[in-house]
């Protein structure tokens, strides 16, 4: 069974010569009939899947629109024409901590962050110390967040979304948190759920997590798919293609 | 979800209701010695008055903060998905948990002064859900417009005044001319007010057809609003 259909999606986004924020600039350009933006395809024409399971890679170069594709996948983007279809709960870690309130102590910021990710008060409930012993914070779960340092406020937050019980992963680039054992747990809590089968989504720069983490990956330039496949595979022709366009 | 954000919200926000609760009964004060003078002939001025201000009040509130409720919270729409309609419901909700909090302060004033509590007050809690619904549907369409149009703010402010003296707040509503009251009973405000003022003060129950329009003008906003808001939030990650 496929997780993650994507059909034909393109973005189109629109790069304004002067931006109008205003209703009276709105005005004026109505009166004057000018549409004072260009047209930019972040994304044109990607179809893949990716069934129940498995890991898939996605890769390229800065601004091949990587971002966007996981955006879209995790519905905050719409696409201008294709569709997405996703089976399962997805968490997706574009930024950790999204809703985290300073003022507030971490067992209530625990319960905040997790409702944001869809989790009901009793599932929190469950899984609350599980997060707290993951993130080693078990100590300060009633200080405020304000007080933390940024490595214990990563901490919180990744452990947080890694123990929603997520059946797809979303991840960009956010695994470098924490210090060396702590990135290892996640490495470890990543691959176990790899083998509880469910589907990750990992866009990175770092070659060498895509091949240990990734079976299948993605290159993209300039908006299109330039090869699906084997991650070796994919990687090889990436870095022959960096190569490429430096000679 | 919407529990845990209002709990989040009053928390910061509980000691300062005192305060909140002042600035609407100061604000009766003045209106109440200024204007005693003009309409003091008018019967129960000062409750009027007051009740109308709540009226006003909850609606300038909740309006004009859910205006910044997707605007205000960029990484809750452009970092995870959550139905963004949640984040207006939950600032108008945050606003209707302190209208209510001021209209039953109200009731004891309204005991002292009239004598007596009239038996309609019961009817209150539908008219309140009714005007509840009504600032939610405002709220989606003005938080969405507000994306786009970073000067909303500042022209609903201004409306915001204005509706306060097209409402009968400080006048009662036969000083309105008759040519104009057609016009004038547009303003669902004005409408909101005189059913408050009807089932809180004069202890008349509501005709049928006044409370099928307000429930009318509940269901046009939401309707509207929720339309508007669905169209425009494909877009909000990238305007925002």
């Amino acid at each position: 069974m496929s997780a993650i259909i994507v059909d034909n999606i393109s973005k189109k986004f629109r790069i304004p010569h002067e931006k109008k924020t205003t209703v009276f600039q709105n005005i004026i350009g109505l009166i004057k009939r000018q549409f004072d933006y260009e047209e930019f395809w972040a994304l044109k024409d990607v179809s893949f899947e990716v069934n129940k399971g498995e890991a898939l890679g996605i890769i390229g170069k800065n601004g091949s629109g990587k971002s966007t594709l996981l955006k879209i996948l995790a519905q905050v983007l719409y696409p201008n024409s294709g569709s997405v279809t996703m089976n399962g709960k997805v968490a997706s870690f574009l930024e950790l901590g999204v809703g985290f309130q300073p003022e507030l102590t971490a067992r209530e910021n625990v319960y905040i962050y997790s409702s944001i990710l869809g989790l009901r008060r009793k599932q929190v409930d469950r899984i609350y110390d599980e997060i707290l012993d993951f993130a080693e914070l078990k100590k300060f779960e009633n200080m405020k967040l304000k007080n933390f340092s940024s490595g214990m406020y990563l901490r919180l937050a990744f452990s947080t979304a890694i123990n929603a019980i997520p059946d797809t992963l979303l991840i960009d680039e956010v695994l470098a948190v924490g210090d060396e054992t702590f990135q290892k747990k996640c490495r470890d809590k990543i691959n176990q759920f790899q083998t509880e089968g469910k589907t990750i989504v990992f866009v990175s720069h770092d070659l060498d997590t895509v091949k240990k983490l990734c079976q299948r990956s993605i290159l993209l330039n300039e908006g299109r798919i330039v090869i699906i496949g084997d991650t070796e595979k994919v990687i090889n022709d990436y870095l022959a293609m960096l190569q490429g366009g430096n000679t | 979800m919407t529990i845990v954000d209002l709990k989040n919200r009053y928390q910061n926000t509980a000691l300062g209701f005192f305060w909140s609760l002042l600035s609407p009964f100061l604000l009766a004060m003045v209106l109440y010695f200024v204007f005693s003078h003009l309409f003091g002939s008018e019967e129960n001025f000062a409750i009027n008055l007051l009740v109308g201000i709540m009226t006003w009040r909850f609606f300038a509130t909740s309006t004009s903060v859910s205006l910044y409720a997707i605007v205000g919270k960029p990484s809750l729409v452009t970092r995870v998905y959550i139905p963004r309609q949640i984040l207006v419901l939950s600032s108008v909700l945050a606003n209707l948990v302190s209208s209510l909090l001021e209209f039953i302060v109200l009731l004891p004033i309204i005991f002292v002064l009239l004598g007596y509590l009239p038996a309609t007050v019961l009817l209150f809690p539908l008219v309140h859900f009714v005007y509840f619904w009504f600032l939610f549907g405002a709220g989606l369409l003005l938080s969405s417009l507000f994306v786009y149009f970073r000067d909303l703010n500042q022209i609903w402010e201004v409306l915001i005044n204005v509706l306060f003296f097209c409402s009968p707040i400080i006048y009662p509503l036969t000083a309105v001319p008759d040519y104009l009251m057609p016009y004038y009973l547009l303003n669902p405000v004005t409408l909101f007010i005189g059913m408050y003022r009807d089932v809180m003060i004069a202890g008349d129950l509501p005709s049928l057809y006044s409370i099928g329009v307000i429930i009318g003008f509940a269901i046009a906003a939401y309707l509207v609003g929720s339309l508007v808001f669905s169209k425009l939030q494909r877009r909000f990650a990238e305007e925002i």
